[in-house]
């Protein structure tokens, strides 16, 4: 038998695929699934996603065929397609969009051909999302795909000064909208015009005639690659990963990268970080002097998903100057995609080596911790991992207060902080997750 | 109400080896020694109780059920030959939905109701399609359910197949108090090589041969006028054979865990039999080999 995951930091795909559908302006996703799986899944989307709320059309308004016994013995495509035609004359929307959970598709309904039956042009889509499938990151990919291939214009002329960006998945990433706005102004700064699909002002239309750009911007090397593989192979638009920047250190790499992607020449590209770098530094000044005063440099642990605590450690070690320990990454990678970001964890300018771990457990953390720093068991001399800092998720704090330090949830699932335009990607983002840790340190005086 | 056990039997085996002609056979002949008997079709084909009932088909469970939310049992409940109380399981459309799902349904619809003690029965019979596919059709073999198991077999080697494979499920839940296996019932069986295959077959199994119906045209005579060889043709030797068998089967009381092949096994299994029918009946073998 496989190894189950304990204490998941994602839902199913079907989960993904909604917070996803939510997060895109004039969309209602429309489930065929069970009843208890619109429920659980908005639960997940609003309990873990900072406060995101249900939105338009989520939440306990999420549209649903409710399939039960009757659904599964006779087949539920009839119930699908009832639902599909009343939700559309209840719920107004440019687009509907249908996703299936497990049962559904285990006794073969086919969401996709009734769905090409009813005809409704590119106002109504399906796309197969059984939470067996995947998790979250796999719902965002196969929404994308879809509306990339369906969805999306073919045959325009290309703008030369239009790109992509994603990679970035909403409520996994709890900062996503802030993320994109901030990520979206960088590459602005290089002189081009950016489509996010989910950030603030963006439009169905742009996703529409997003086949116009001449590059797709990743922002990940593990979440939203099949998507750009299939914007490749429908749209032949080329596409590049980049790691997902926080601070002066990952943001000046994410700039060069995207500037000679897109050819821009090295004045633009030193220009536009000397820009950022100036204002950064003109805030981050400020904290130098608590920063020696009260002694405020960490041991750090890390947990988390494979963007942030890649972006995290970076910010801790290079920019900030703290001593990154231990890093955990609970996602579900394959072997190779560990290969790759093991490289990633060992090029700072810090010099420091931090433990790379990689636990589909998120329970496991306190275990590693211990083992990556022998406890205390009373000896005469005892060097400690204090002071320490743990930067993950909500299901740390626990684990944090274990080990007598001090924590903040930036990963999914936040539960115990309301999220709305924050941003912790790039400069920018920097100087507030600066403000946060620095808050967290200072909240006793 | 008298408080006897009911005996609740379940007949497995490939499509189209003559389960159902068998089970309403052992239906009729169990009816005419004055049991109460129900038998239970849980094929999606339902058509495991034609010849009680003159060669109609009746409106299934789950054809009702999809009529109406809440089921009554008795309103599925259909008499047939001798009292004989007719039940089809029914399912989806072929190609739709989950026939597995809704034989779990039917059954435990009436497991629910307790109608088989209400009507007071001495004999249940499943009839159920054979290749256990999929989780549903090992549901009247799970405990609390049928206690006996016979499976309907020719010397057909996918028939042998089919058999060795729901072995393999009572094998499964033979620890979790699911139902044992009484013995196979040969069927069509005429030539001598054909017993001896089966009588391999049970012997490396370690089962036994509950009785040996030979193929007859008298069988097909009789359900070509809608009836069982009990009723159109009550004083044949096939009669009396289905009768012998449905006295056994009344009179079984120990079932057994059986010791199904591996793949491994079985195949070599078989090639040793293709191998062995090979050089008894040279000259012959073409049209006898397809036997194997
Ligand atoms: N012993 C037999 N002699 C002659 N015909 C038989 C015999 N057993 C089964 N048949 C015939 O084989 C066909 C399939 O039998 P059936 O009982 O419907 O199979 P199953 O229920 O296993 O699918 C029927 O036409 C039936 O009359
Ligand atoms: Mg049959």
């Amino acid at each position: 038998m496989g190894k189950f995951v304990d204490r998941p930091k994602y839902i199913c795909a079907m989960g993904g695929a909604v917070a996803t559908l939510n997060a895109l302006p004039g969309v209602v996703p429309i489930l065929h699934a069970a009843a208890g799986c619109g429920f659980n899944i908005s639960n997940a989307i609003n309990g873990g996603g900072g406060y995101v709320g249900s939105g338009y059309c989520g939440g306990q308004s999420l549209p649903s065929s409710n399939v039960f016994e009757k659904e599964i013995v006779f087949g539920g495509e009839g119930r699908l397609e009832q639902q599909i035609l009343s939700t559309m004359e209840i719920a107004e929307a440019d687009i509907y969009f249908v996703i299936t959970g497990c049962m559904v598709e285990m006794i073969g309904d086919d969401a996709v051909s009734v769905v090409k039956r009813l005809n409704k042009g590119k106002r109504l889509f399906a796309a197969d999302t059984g939470g067996f499938r995947g998790n979250s990151y796999k719902g965002y990919d196969i929404v994308l795909s879809k509306l990339f291939s369906e969805y999306v214009q073919t045959g325009l002329e290309k703008d030369e000064r239009l790109v992509n960006l994603w990679g970035i998945v909403p409520v996994q990433d709890v900062y996503w909208k802030g993320n994109l706005r901030v990520l979206k102004k960088l590459v602005e700064g290089l002189g081009y015009k950016v489509n996010t699909f989910f950030g603030e002002d963006e439009t169905l239309e742009d996703l529409k005639e997003s086949s116009k750009a001449i590059l797709n911007i990743v922002v990940s090397d593990t979440y939203g690659i099949d998507a750009a593989k299939t914007f490749k192979e429908v749209h032949d638009t080329d596409y590049i990963t980049t790691d997902f920047p926080i601070g002066d250190h990952g943001t000046a790499r994410f700039i060069k990268e995207v500037g000679t992607a897109l050819g821009a020449s090295n004045e633009v590209i030193n220009a536009l970080i000397k820009k950022e770098r100036k204002r950064y530094y003109g805030y981050l000044e400020r904290v130098v002097d608590a920063y020696s005063d009260f002694d405020l440099q960490r041991y750090a642990v890390i947990v988390g998903d494979a963007n942030y605590t890649q972006g995290l450690t970076r910010f801790l070690s290079d920019d900030l100057g703290w001593l990154p320990e231990l890093v955990i990454i609970n996602d579900l990678l394959e072997e190779e995609q560990k290969e790759f970001l093991r490289r990633k964890f060992s090029d700072y300018e810090s010099g420091i080596k931090p433990e790379l771990v990689f636990d589909t457990d998120a329970s496991s953390v306190l275990k590693h911790i211990n083992r990556h720093w022998e406890v205390n068991k009373n000896p005469r001399y005892y060097d400690s991992m204090t002071p320490a800092f743990l930067i993950g998720s909500s299901f740390e704090k626990e684990t944090a207060q274990k080990i007598k330090a001090q924590h903040l949830s930036v990963m999914y699932p936040v539960s115990n902080r309301v999220v709305l335009d924050r941003a912790y990607a790039g400069f920018e983002g920097a100087l507030t997750l600066t403000e946060d840790i620095f808050s967290v340190l200072l909240e006793s005086r | 109400m008298a408080n006897k056990k009911i005996k609740q039997i379940a007949i497995y085996g490939k499509g189209g080896i003559g389960k159902s002609t068998t089970t309403s056979n052992i239906s009729a002949a169990l009816v005419k020694q004055g049991f109460k008997v129900m038998q239970f079709g849980c094929d999606p084909k339902s058509d495991s109780t034609n010849t009680l009932r003159g060669g109609k088909y009746i409106p299934t469970v789950l054809d009702t059920l999809r009529e109406k939310t809440t089921v009554k049992a008795s309103e599925v409940i259909h008499e047939g030959f001798g009292g004989v109380y007719c039940v089809e399981a029914g399912g989806p459309a072929p190609g739709v939905g989950c026939a597995g799902r809704g034989i779990i349904t039917a059954v435990q619809l009436f497991k629910q109701q307790r109608v088989f003690e209400e009507l007071d029965l001495d004999f249940v019979i499943y009839d159920v399609l054979g290749d256990v596919v999929c989780g549903g059709f090992a549901v009247p073999i799970r405990e609390g359910i049928a206690e006996h198991v016979f499976t309907v077999s020719s010397a057909d080697f996918m028939a042998v197949y089919a058999a060795n494979n729901l072995f393999r499920g009572i094998h499964k839940y033979s620890n979790a108090g699911g139902a044992l296996l009484g013995g196979v019932i040969a069927n069509s069986i005429n030539a001598p090589y054909a017993k001896e295959i089966i009588d391999d077959f049970v012997k490396q199994t370690k089962t036994q041969v509950v009785e040996y119906v030979p193929r007859s045209v008298t069988v097909t005579q009789s359900e070509l006028q809608g009836k069982t060889t009990i009723e159109a043709a009550p004083n044949s030797e096939q009669a009396k054979i289905y009768t012998r068998l449905a006295l056994k089967i009344a009179e079984h009381t120990e079932s057994k865990v059986p010791e199904p092949l591996d793949v491994h096994e079985l195949r070599e299994w078989a090639s040793k039999w293709a191998d062995h029918l090979l050089a008894l009946e040279t000259g012959e073998v073409t049209s006898k080999a397809s036997c194997i």
